[in-house]
């Protein structure tokens, strides 16, 4: 075990450094020339909105990802990691926000899985020695976990405890002083456990280095020596908590310049009169789903775009899965035009006339292994069907029809629809949607994610156009600047409840600090 | 420390047998165990016959050769995998191990050694079914179906059109005698129970299975050689069958084609019942013991009381449906995709 | 396609399912997937004609077809559900207890009693279905406990014996005895439930759905299919085809027996699989089932001209199946296989 002094000189330089890291996939820029360095006990936090990059650094860190360009340092050396194996030799340990702990076996298993050396000789388990050892590693921070426990039967809080310890275990490996990463782990604590938590990372400091990523802002603030906050890939401000406050970091890491040409709100503003006046096409009452969102009422007219804003966990988008029967409903009432409806399975939503743009796209948008044509076809194929059979003439001539007007990019239509850039799919499965002439209501979660700008922009031009048709839009963004833009009106939600409603006219839309402070 | 991390340390258990093995907190699940009381109960309600030494020595006799299989075959359940070669395994050992002791077909005469030999060629099976599996990524399901097919299928050839008989005494008497009223074949399952409960607590062959099974990924993550551990999970598994295939010829007295049939239903049904999860990670050789002897008890019990002996495998078919029907009762979503 | 496209709203590092795996492609491209079985077919018979002539003649072939008839029905049942990834392994024991029900309920309901058959191994699918679909458990699980249910009821109920069909025999009799073109009518029947499974595929609008579900079930569920709804019918279907086949059995034997069609059920997966239906769904189709059958029982002739001994036909079946699913599986689609 390493004595847990500090390194030579509190003027050694950062323990650990990003230098310049960019990272590309496909059709966007994941991380654009970001620097984060972390000095020796020094307790950094990270923060950024849905997207920003949180998670990319993250695996960098964890080598899951190699930055395109750019170094990783540690301690002054470039190093390059092939997977977490390397990373967690250099000293990098990860507190991860979904466990990485094996549920069958026992606390001290877990503790030195793949690492047992000597405790297992001949293929039979010491156990006296590996239960030992494991206690070692407990008591580093105080645990009085059993390492016999089984990990199945701890509580979620001992379980994080537990993966605490694994991270700090790295330094055994490394002999050298450990870089623990939190990676959102406040998101399921409350009360005792997040002081336990808290407590933890200060006792940390005496040995360790600490990252703490979280979109939870005080916390953030209250635990880290300098916060960096990440914005689009890029890193747009390092601060230090005593000189600014939530509502500032709030603005940095959301704050865009707008642009009202971006969403085409001239265009929004032609169809305000008529939207006055139309009939509901979507509404609903006091619904409720057990531990996710709870009496949630609203109303979404013909032609008009309802935005719901909210941070992780505030239930938005449970909520719009059970607008399209995705997810339960426990009480309330739904309401398409005008008559209750309630559904089972997605199938009774897409008969009522509610499509459903997932967030997920890959895996419950587009189905992968079938042609374009078919996709576009998949959700109504009433309108070129002879009663049960398919007229094979009006299917090709609809296909084209909708590959024309989205602007689909595909050498053919009878292509696999796996091979298509992001946007394009995207392009397909509104295709999909706006090919129903039974559609009445489209629910888009996150539709422009990981969309390119020109994709983007077709996007929100199909959605003015669905708009002008008289369909209902329930939208769910990435971003503030998206919800604010594109909607006539605004529902900020918060722990599952409606917190707040706003009206988002042209000329009068509420600015993105408003809505943020519902949000939070 | 929060007043729940102390209470969860006081209620886990620590205590250590002599062996410095740890023995966890439920070993043994309740719910089997107590179908199990129940049962007993019940039968022996219905019947005199039910609680009396003879009747235990044939229940005894029975669950022998299901002790063995469903030893081995838990080590496959608990990666998330199944065995479906056993029936064909267990033929093509039988008939090589008659064909190798003295038989009435050829002048071989190698007594134990050709147990031996039926053991290895159940080795031999679960290596072909670990290659498979891990080399070419079929599911266990559909490799061990084909390789049950070819062990059916070797057995057929070397059968012959009529069974070799068994001359080898000393073989013969393990199959037939008994010893305090209980057949000499239950040592043997003893003794397989016996290992295959110090692989699974004591070496890494078990502990690692155990950890595949729980979360394959992270296994491999850290550096876990998967497909190694696997291959061990099936070749434990074939082992097991190919001496169950010994076995069951002495018992018989002849090496049989038929010899395993209907003992894949009666392993896959006793695994599962006694708790061993067929999704990995959870269960043991002690809960498919309870699970062993709730379905030879069953058996046994609906025989003494008069039901038609057939109805065996549709009971045991409904039972394998609901135990697994109960423990993923919970996870049911109206998205879920199972196939 | 890039593996690397990261869905960026995903926030967590855990080593779960983040790490991207390199792209194995499918041992065979789906182009040579389906192309070779029918190749392999003509190569098979032609080979097998050149060794005994007499295979291609009438007699031989139309004996052939009779006996591919009842294996061909199962596998197109099969085929239904292993479209939608499942399997069935209950078909082959339900049709022998279809063979038991005919020999008891045919002398007492002549075609009432054929028809009530029908159904009820039609429902015996159907529940099948309900019971994947519902408790959501895996199909060889559920068909592995209704294959033992039914084999110990068919057992009790025949009372472990043959039973002969003299009395209500009429009734099935022209599947054995009629000829349509040369042909029984059995083959005619299994042929023609073939071709039109596969233009019903073809000419409905929701004819695809079975592939669909095979092959991105959850897209399609979020896209309105009631995939519930097609699972169940997968199985009926199967249920219903293993019926026709109990009928042709029948007929063929004289007699219901409680284990009659039981060896039929690893050729029939042969059958399947070989034809170029992946085993994991989504690819394939009646058609490719019918190539499949032929060239299992073109495949067993060649053996008995070759000289191999009918005891090592399962040697052969066995390997046929590991083979075939081993070329086949898209290893892309499957990283943690149990």
């Amino acid at each position: 075990m390493t004595e847990p002094g500090p390194l030579a000189g509190a003027s050694a330089g950062p323990v650990l450094e990003l230098r310049g890291v960019t990272k590309r996939f496909p059709g966007v820029v994941a991380l654009d020339d970001v620097s984060i360095r972390v000095a020796p006990h020094e307790v950094v936090g990270l923060i950024g909105e849905n997207g920003a990059g949180k998670s990319t650094v993250l695996k960098i860190l964890s080598g899951v990802y190699q930055p395109d360009e750019g170094v990783l340092l540690m301690r002054g050396e470039p190093v390059r990691f092939r997977g977490p194996r390397d990373a967690a030799r250099a000293g990098i340990g990860i507190v991860h926000q979904e466990q990485s702990l094996v549920g069958s076996v026992s606390v001290a298993e877990n503790l030195l899985l793949g690492v047992e050396g000597r405790s297992v000789r001949g293929g039979f388990y010491r156990w006296s020695e590996l239960n030992a050892r494991a206690e070692r590693q407990l008591a580093k921070i105080g645990s009085k976990i059993s390492p016999t426990a089984r990990v199945n039967s701890l509580t979620f809080a001992q379980r994080q405890m537990i993966e605490v310890v694994k991270a700090i275990s790295v330094e055994d490996h490394a002999h050298a002083e450990p870089v623990v990463v939190f990676d959102e782990p406040t998101s399921v604590l409350a009360g005792e456990d997040l002081e336990t938590l808290f407590g933890q990372i200060e006792r940390l400091r005496s040995r360790a280095s600490v990252i703490f990523v979280s979109h939870r802002l005080d916390e953030v603030l209250r635990v880290s020596d300098r916060v960096y906050v990440l914005k689009d890939g890029r890193c747009v401000a390092e601060r230090e908590p005593g000189s600014v406050d939530t509502k500032e970091l709030y603005r940095l890491m959301v704050g865009r310049a707008s642009s009202g040409q971006y969403y085409r709100e001239e265009e929004q503003g032609t169809f305000d009169n008529t939207v006055d006046d139309a009939e509901e096409v979507l509404g609903a009452d006091g619904l409720t789903l057990r531990g996710r969102f709870s009496d949630v009422s609203f109303s979404v007219r013909r032609g008009e775009v309802l935005g719901i804003a909210g941070v992780v966990g505030s239930g938005r988008e449970d909520l719009c899965r059970a607008i399209f029967g995705a997810e339960p409903v426990d009480g309330g009432e739904l309401r398409v035009g005008g008559k209750r409806v309630r559904f089972r399975v997605p199938a009774d939503a897409v008969r009522a006339g509610v499509g459903y743009i997932p967030a997920e796209r890959r895996f419950e948008g587009v189905a992968m292994g079938m042609s374009v044509a078919e996709n576009i076809l998949l959700a109504d194929s009433s309108a070129t069907s002879v009663g049960p059979f398919a007229v094979p003439r009006r299917r090709a001539a609809l296909v084209k029809e909708w590959i024309d007007r989205l602007r689909i990019r595909t050498p053919d239509s009878g292509t696999d629809v796996a091979s298509l850039s992001g946007g394009n799919q995207q392009k397909v499965v509104l295709a999909k949607w706006m090919s129903s002439p039974k559609l009445r209501v489209l629910v888009l979660d996150h539709p422009t994610r990981g969309l390119d700008v020109g994709a983007k922009e077709d996007v929100y031009r199909f959605v003015r156009e669905m708009c002008a048709q008289g369909l209902a839009i329930v939208l769910l963004s990435d971003t503030l600047e998206e919800t604010i833009g594109l909607s006539h009106r605004v529902l900020v939600m918060r722990d599952g409840q409606v917190a707040a409603r706003f009206d988002a006219a042209p000329g009068a839309k509420p600015t993105q600090v408003d809505l943020v402070e519902q949000m939070v | 420390m929060t007043p729940a991390t102390k209470s969860a340390a006081s209620t886990t258990a620590t205590s250590l047998t002599p062996l410095g093995v740890p023995l966890g907190r439920r070993v043994l699940d309740a719910g089997p165990v107590l179908a199990l009381v129940l049962m007993v109960v019940v039968f022996s309600v219905i019947s005199g016959r039910f609680l009396t030494v003879p009747n235990a020595g044939s229940i005894a006799n029975q669950a022998s050769i299901l002790l063995v299989l469903a030893v081995g075959s838990t080590f496959v359940i608990l990666l998330g995998g199944i065995d479906l070669s056993i029936e064909g395994v267990m033929a093509t050992s039988s008939l090589v191990t008659v064909l190798l002791a003295h038989n009435d077909r050829n002048g071989l005469d190698l007594g134990y050694f050709a147990v031996l030999v039926g053991a290895a060629v159940g080795a031999v099976f679960g290596l072909v079914n670990g290659l498979l599996h891990t080399r070419m990524r079929i599911p266990s399901f559909m490799v061990t179906l084909g390789t049950g097919a070819i062990g059916i299928g070797i057995a057929t050839v070397l059968f012959g059109g009529q069974p070799p008989r068994l001359l080898d005494d000393g073989l013969r008497a393990w199959g037939t005698e008994r010893v305090a009223g209980f057949p000499r074949l239950l040592l043997i399952a003893v003794l397989v129970l016996a290992l295959g409960y110090l692989i699974q607590r004591l070496t890494r062959i078990g502990r690692y299975i155990l950890v595949i099974g729980g979360d394959e990924q992270i296994a491999k993550l850290s550096g876990v050689s998967v497909p190694r551990y696997k291959m061990y999970a099936f070749v434990l598994s074939g082992t097991a069958s190919g001496l169950a295939g010994a076995m069951a010829s002495t018992q018989l007295g002849v090496g049989d084609v038929q010899v395993g049939s209907g003992q894949m239903f009666a392993t896959i049904t006793a695994v599962v019942v006694g708790g061993t999860a067929l999704t990995g990670g959870r269960g043991g050789v002690l809960q498919t013991l309870i699970g062993v002897l709730l379905i030879s008890v069953l058996a046994n019990g609906l025989i003494l009381v008069g039901v038609n002996p057939s109805i065996q495998r549709s009971v045991q078919g409904v039972v394998i449906v609901l135990a697994i029907a109960a423990t993923a009762w919970t996870q049911r979503h109206r998205l879920r995709v199972i196939k | 396609m890039s593996t690397a496209q990261v869905s960026e709203g995903s926030e967590s590092t855990a080593p779960a399912s983040q790490v991207p795996a390199a792209p194995a492609a499918p041992r065979l491209s789906r182009r040579l997937i389906a192309v070779i079985p029918t190749a392999v077919l003509v190569l098979l018979v032609l080979l097998v004609a050149s060794q005994r002539p007499s295979f291609l003649g009438p007699t031989s072939l139309r004996t052939l077809l009779e006996g591919a008839a009842p294996l061909l029905l199962l596998a197109l049942g099969q085929t239904f559900v292993i479209l939608t990834g499942g399997i069935d392994l209950s078909q082959a024991v339900l049709a022998s207890f279809g063979t038991v029900l005919l020999a008891l309920w045919l002398p007492i309901g002549g075609p009432a009693g054929a028809l009530a058959v029908l159904v009820a191994l039609t429902l015996a699918g159907t529940l099948n279905g309900l019971v994947c679909a519902y408790a959501q458990i895996p199909s060889f699980v559920v068909t592995l406990g209704t294959m033992g249910l039914w084999a110990g009821v068919a057992l009790a109920v025949s009372g472990s014996s043959t039973i002969s069909i003299t009395k209500g025999y009429d009734t099935i009799f022209w599947l054995r005895d009629l000829r349509v073109a040369g042909l029984p009518v059995s083959a005619v029947l299994a042929i023609g439930a073939v071709v039109v499974s596969a233009v019903l595929m073809k000419v409905l609008s929701r004819g695809r759905s079975l592939h669909a579900m095979g092959l991105a079930e959850r897209a399609v569920q979020m896209s309105g299919t009631r995939t519930f709804r097609m699972r169940v019918l997968a199985f009926s279907l199967s249920g219903l085809c293993a019926g026709l086949a109990a009928m042709v059995l029948a007929a063929s034997q004289f007699s219901g027996a409680p284990a009659l069609a039981d060896s039929l059920q690893l050729p029939s997966i042969a059958a399947v699989v070989v034809g170029g239906t992946l085993i994991t769904g989504g690819i394939g189709g009646p058609l490719r089932t019918l190539v499949g059958a032929l060239l299992v029982v073109v495949l067993r002739v060649g053996m008995s001209v070759a000289g191999v001994p009918p005891s090592y036909e399962q040697i052969v079946y066995g390997t046929v199946i590991v083979a075939a699913v081993a070329l086949t599986l898209d290893r892309r689609r499957m990283d943690i296989v149990k």
